[in-house]
């Protein structure tokens, strides 16, 4: 269905190959996933097959792509419409329509398709995505789910060949994702889809995939069966480095087939360990009676909570549970419509310049937002003065966190995970007493989430400091939280130890939780602790 | 209760309101023109961020007052009249005759590039209500395939404006969280620089979808559901066209006099 012979693509001004005499041959109705580090190519490889690259941005490309027999440099991007459908990264910048009965339909319009066949096939598509309650909704109102599912329904309504998504799943949370994908592999399943998915979050997918791309950086790519690639790759699901520690022949790829594997080794006895308890320090921040609304709307019901030096506390919840508005409201950027928040005695609503950046450091979900300089040496620099700290003291921290960034590189031109090691170390060189993230981990690989789960483990328990963090990701809360809270509605629902809530839920446990149950085990180095305690 | 009139309707009001304006070249018209569009606005914008985009409008239209007013007192041709104050003059080199910044300010070169600037201000107004009562994904739709390029301009320009509202907001917000103080021209590259680079990235975002969804690609195009052309705009067409004509009897009538003396002005 879609051929590439020996693809070589270098963009304009640029000395570095993003792919090198790649040959790849995806069949009809595969699944295939492309994964590597951020910024080695994968986007671009989506973009190849249909033209989107060069067409639309530019750069030398040499080979051809052949897609159902069409080759993509006779053809543009608009010419493949009907035979490619492409969801971007984020949906919500594609979007051309108010909406959803409106978007579903645009693509048809476009290509004049007869308005009694448009008809016939939107009502198919709304059914088929389950979004025919939604079909009058406009656009901007709804969740990062149905967003994502209408992107994909209005790619499917024109009987596509071929699927192509950008990490599909990566603002989503768990419960929305495992929605997108089982529909994908339904749509592979009846009807024989071709879909080719780019994701970095490898637990949610990998027992979907029937073949992998790995890009490794440097322009080369290998193909394989998932089992193939994954027995070697350093880009690779917890599942895969349980199965390693465990030092198991085969690897398993889903929960079921791993849970077949370790029979044996869950039903022994495992010592308890020694009950750990991490002291914490006495209150930071005390929220009392919290209440936000924008307009007629709430976003927050009252709430109380206090957090503790040294605590790291994860906020899980939906797309829209008011995660974010709890954040800010931290962070003293909203104003709340009754309560408070008390931050060692002040209000963070009046705090300024630079006790502001001693008190609260605040990673929003774009990190770039703070970024303004011309190159990274000029945003450290601005990092020291604003600290009133030694000159090169800021870069310091951000080689640590991510090591190799030349000082002369444009902010733009740093890869997701990068930027937000700048940002984090600009945060992090005041030295805050209370350090906020909003979702950190879009679009960060697992290299760049192991180095930013190390620093903020360090950072929260050699300074004695609390670390809030909204996110989606599981695994990351397995890895690095001490306390979770959920919230749902504006409300939360449960507040905890980290092993605590994420147990008692199935849908929010991290994979190796759900391998091992009944152990209490979250995260691969737990197993191997149990291991070293029963020799 | 909210219009929703077709896409072109608001733009057709606001064009010839625009035109009314320059060419009644009154104050009365213009500024009664502008409450009437904000008042408009204020009653129909839908809750969308193009939406919120008006006050950013009225913002920038201010700008531009203030901007035509202090170039049109500092810079130029002294206007002889009742003298106001007197201001330094700039030493200019010689091969710059004619020009001259400072000198007396008088109460005639006052009023008039404040009478310009307010026309200017007031012509962005009525765009701006325009751009933030029509939803520029609806009029895509009824744009014709024609002019393709032109659409997709149009599209990008009215979607990552507003977008842009937005995004400022968010931007400021978290910068105001580095603990910057955001006063003075210094702190615009700060919020400027990440603004423009993501307007940049919105739009070929947008640009890249619209092209693999093949817009563009078939000459024709069809209708999922017909945007009609109901009563009501053809309503408000006429109401803005009625405006239009009356400003223009007006020239004739009692604005004579005022373009023959701006006219004189400009040839003295």
């Amino acid at each position: 269905m879609i051929q590439f012979s020996n693809v070589s693509l270098t963009y304009p001004n640029s000395t570095r190959t993003i792919l090198d005499g790649l040959n790849l041959t995806i069949k009809e109705g595969e699944l295939v996933l492309v994964i590597g580090p951020t910024g080695c190519g994968k986007s671009s490889l989506l973009r190849l097959i249909n033209g989107l690259v060069p067409h639309h941005t530019g750069g030398i490309l040499s080979g051809d792509i052949c897609v159902d027999g069409i080759s993509t440099q006779l053809v543009k991007p608009g010419g493949l419409a009907h035979l490619i459908g492409i969801v971007g990264q984020n949906p919500l910048n594609g979007f051309v329509s108010d909406t959803v009965e409106e978007e579903l339909a645009f693509a048809m319009e476009a290509l004049n398709i007869a308005p009694d066949v448009m008809r016939k096939r939107v009502e198919e598509v709304l059914d088929l995505l389950s979004l025919s309650q939604l079909r009058a909704r406009s656009i901007a109102t709804l969740s990062g789910g149905e967003q994502q599912r209408v992107a994909i329904g209005s790619a499917l309504v024109m009987h596509p060949k071929i699927l192509v998504l950008d990490e599909p799943t990566s603002a989503l949370d768990p419960i929305a994702a495992e929605e997108v994908l089982s529909i994908l592999h339904r749509l592979v399943h009846d009807l024989s889809l071709t879909v080719v998915i780019a994701e970095h979050k490898l637990e949610r997918v990998i027992q979907f995939a029937d073949r992998i791309v790995h890009i490794n950086g440097a322009g080369e790519a290998i193909v394989g069966s998932p089992q193939e690639i994954l027995k070697t790759s350093q880009i690779a699901p917890p599942i895969v480095h349980l199965a390693r520690a465990l030092g198991l022949k085969d690897i398993a790829l889903s929960v079921r087939e791993m849970r077949r594997m370790t029979q044996d080794f869950r039903n022994q006895n495992f010592l308890t360990p020694d009950s750990q308890i991490i002291e914490f320090g006495s209150t930071l921040i005390s929220v009392k009676g919290l209440e936000i609304s924008y307009g007629q709307k709430f976003a927050l019901l009252p709430t109380n909570t206090s957090i503790r030096e040294g605590e790291i506390v994860a906020v899980m919840g939906r797309n829209g549970a008011g995660k974010s508005s709890l954040l800010r409201a931290i962070a003293g950027v909203i104003t709340p419509s009754k309560g408070g928040i008390d931050l060692l005695g002040s209000n963070p609503l009046t705090l300024k310049g630079r006790e502001r950046r001693s008190q609260i450091g605040f990673i929003p979900q774009e990190p770039s937002d703070l970024l303004y300089g011309q190159s990274v040496a000029q945003e450290c620099k601005q990092g020291d003065n604003d600290n009133e700290i030694d000159s090169g003291k800021t870069f310091e921290v951000l080689n640590q966190l991510v090591p190799g960034i030349s000082p002369h590189t444009h902010p733009r031109d740093l890869s997701e995970g990068q930027r937000l090691g700048l940002a984090l170390s600009l945060v992090l060189s005041a030295n805050p007493k209370v350090l906020i993230l909003d979702e950190p981990t879009r679009g960060l690989d697992y290299q760049a989430k192991g180095a930013l789960i190390k620093t903020l483990i360090n950072f929260a328990q050699l300074y004695r400091r609390a670390i809030i963090i909204a996110t989606h990701d599981v695994e990351l809360v397995a890895e690095l939280a001490t306390r979770v809270i959920f919230i749902a509605d504006g409300e939360i629902v449960a507040d905890g130890p980290t092993i605590e809530i994420l147990l008692s839920s199935p849908a929010f446990a991290p994979q190796v939780a759900k391998v091992m149950a009944p152990q209490p085990w979250l995260i691969v180095k737990d197993v191997i602790d149990a291991i070293a305690r029963n020799p | 209760m909210k219009l929703m009139p077709h896409p072109l309707t608001w733009w057709i009001w606001s064009i010839a309101l625009a035109i009314g304006i320059a060419r009644s070249n009154s104050l009365a018209i213009s500024l009664s023109v502008v409450g009437v569009a904000s008042l408009v606005v204020l009653q129909n914008r839908e809750d969308a961020p193009w939406g919120e985009s008006f006050n950013w409008t009225l913002k920038v239209a201010a700008f531009v007052i203030l901007m035509r007013v202090s170039i049109g007192v500092l810079i130029g041709v002294p206007i002889p009249g009742t003298k106001i104050l007197t201001l330094p003059i700039l030493p200019l080199p010689t091969w710059m005759p004619g020009i001259r910044i400072g000198g007396t300010v008088t109460l005639e070169r006052l009023t008039s590039t404040l009478h310009e600037g307010i026309l200017l201000g007031s012509i962005i107004v009525i765009c701006g209500a325009a751009a933030s009562l029509t939803s520029p994904h609806r009029l895509l739709r009824v744009l014709p395939v024609m002019i393709y390029e032109f659409g997709v301009a149009v599209v990008i320009a009215t979607s990552v404006l507003p977008q842009l509202v937005a995004s400022l907001y968010r931007i400021r917000q978290a910068q105001k969280l580095r603990g910057q103080e955001l006063r003075g021209l210094s702190s615009w590259k700060k919020v400027a620089i990440p603004l423009l680079e993501e307007a940049l990235a919105r739009s070929l975002d947008l640009a890249a979808a619209m092209d693999s969804r093949g817009y563009g690609f078939s000459r024709k195009r069809s209708k999922y559901r017909p945007t009609p052309w109901l009563v009501t705009d053809s309503l408000i067409a006429i109401a803005a066209l009625i405006t239009l004509f009356s400003s223009w009897s007006l020239i004739f009538a009692a604005g004579l006099p005022l373009v023959l003396r701006t006219r004189t002005l400009v040839t003295k």
